[in-house]
């Protein structure tokens, strides 16, 4: 059982970091936006329970550990991981040496695309918001936001934009995914005022993906497990990027970006291949667009890295890396959950300038940073 | 040349609750001390080999043994060390990953108790 010490990991002390996901939790949910509603509103919700409403997943999509939370990043004073915008910015920022977080709350994004109704979303997404704005980004500068949209009403939603988008730490639109594909004509006011903001659009899975009608859902099926789901999560990003593409939003809307979060990447090249191979037969079919699927590709859409697949050859990552081109990747840590990458065990064999772009350039030129 | 191994009394046998890893500092490095239900210690440094997470925070378990599609066998009940953020199984025997070929392994130290106090060699 004695075995020599191995040295801690560790990083170049240079290497500045935008870390793309985290997710903060509003402890006492819905009850904790009260003060940031209508008083109507907040009525309704009281007379229904809905500040006492656990909205857990069904059995078969728990967690086989039993939380899809790291249960040591839970706060001192209490609570549930993420819940604590001071602990977490000693706990990630200052321990992990991150300049910047780009927070996404993942309870608004499944309010909005799937657990709540239209007309309670829109309400509900201005609260959280307001309440994140108000709560979160006073206590530090390096908290970034990634507002969220009440997704099942567009032109609500581009109004929503509209109204915070301007505040200096609001860098990107979080859009909660409905099972709509994302070149759909339905998405098109949010990405108008999107752009108008200078704002990118963040997606991300917002947690009833693949198990409710309303988010986007697994392809040929409903997964029977935790695992099977998770490994299936990425497809909704590969049909999105290739919906962007083909249904022209990018010569609709040339200043717009998009960053896929937690969808994985190592898809995107053999993605690439088909699209660009089929473009050069059809293009006819689809005569606005007017180069290249790679080139939009290259041009408007970024990709986070977490969480990262790890061959038995570490190698084979950096190789597809490479095949993939360094521009297209942002890290992201995905904390305080579960399967959370940290700047310091991430994509060590890559040299020192391409993952100078990967952990901070890439991200710095696609959100909107002041 | 390597470095001289020494002994650091950690606690007495009452602070170290059946079936938890509490950790104890040993010379500014986080060491949990699991006390297994055979009454057998085991010390293993707060630091999972596979992406540094602080594995000791995770819990002890038994584990599901592989089997026939549909079946569940439990076994190995308060020998196996399962870490907090990826979930990772290690087998608080060996410090080795469980049902699975990896080179990763926890590290673990020698621990003995001593007139009720227990004594980890570092």
């Amino acid at each position: 059982m004695d075995m020599p010490e191995k040295p801690q990991t560790s990083r170049d002390a240079t290497l500045k970091v935008i870390d793309c996901d985290v997710h903060p939790y509003v402890k006492d949910g819905i009850k904790s936006v009260f003060p940031y509603m209508p008083e109507a509103w907040k009525q309704r919700f009281i007379r229904k329970n809905a500040h006492v409403s656990s909205h857990a997943r069904p059995l078969k999509y728990e967690h086989p550990n039993g939380n899809v939370n790291r249960v040591d990043a839970r706060p001192p004073c209490g609570g549930v991981s993420g819940s604590d915008p001071h602990f977490l910015v000693k706990d990630l920022l200052e321990q992990n040496k991150i300049q910047h977080a780009v927070l996404n709350c993942l309870q608004t994004g499944s309010l909005c695309s799937t657990l709540s109704g239209t007309d309670e979303s829109v309400v509900l997404c201005s609260a959280f918001n307001d309440f994140l704005v108000d709560q979160w980004l006073t206590v530090d500068n390096r908290l970034k936001f990634a507002m969220s949209v009440p997704s099942q009403d567009p032109q609500a939603s581009a109004a929503e934009i509209r109204r915070l988008g301007k505040h200096p730490q609001i860098v990107a639109v979080s859009l909660p995914l409905l099972n709509i594909l994302m070149g759909n004509r339905y998405w098109w006011p949010i990405y108008a005022a999107a752009q108008e903001m200078d704002l990118p659009i963040l997606v991300h899975v917002t947690g009833p993906d693949s198990i409710f009608y309303g988010p986007p859902i697994s392809a040929g099926g409903i997964p029977d497990s935790y695992v099977e789901r998770y490994v299936t999560l990425c497809q909704a990003g590969e049909s999105s990027v290739n919906s962007l593409v083909f249904s022209g939003v990018f010569e609709k809307f040339p200043r717009m970006k998009v960053i896929f979060v937690e969808y994985g990447f190592l898809w995107l090249l053999p993605l690439l291949w088909r699209m660009d191979r089929t473009w050069r037969q059809l293009r006819h079919e689809v005569p606005w667009v007017k180069k290249s699927p790679v080139e939009y590709v290259h041009a408007h859409i970024r990709f986070s890295t977490q969480p990262l697949d790890e061959p038995r050859e570490p190698k084979d990552l950096d190789k597809l890396i490479e095949l993939m081109g360094y521009d297209q990747l942002c890290f992201s840590t995905d904390y305080p959950h579960w399967d959370n990458d940290m700047p310091g065990q991430s994509l060590r064999g890559l040299p020192k300038a391409e993952r100078e772009k990967i952990f901070w350039d890439n991200a710095y030129s696609t959100f909107r940073m002041r | 040349m390597g470095k001289e191994k020494k002994q650091v009394e950690v606690g007495k046998i009452a602070d170290f609750p059946e079936g938890k890893c509490t950790i104890v500092e040993i010379d500014g490095k986080e060491v949990g001390i699991a006390r297994l239900k055979n009454g057998e210690y085991r010390a293993v440094r707060n630091h999972c080999p596979h992406k540094g997470a602080p594995v000791c925070k995770g819990f002890i378990s038994g584990t599901m043994v592989p089997g026939a599609v549909g079946e569940l066998v439990y076994d190995r009940d308060g020998e196996i060390l399962v870490c907090p953020w990826h979930g990772y199984e290690f087998d608080l025997d060996t410090g080795a990953v469980i049902y699975q070929e990896s080179s990763e392994k926890l590290l673990m130290y020698p621990v003995e108790v001593r007139n009720g106090e227990v004594v980890v060699t570092v």
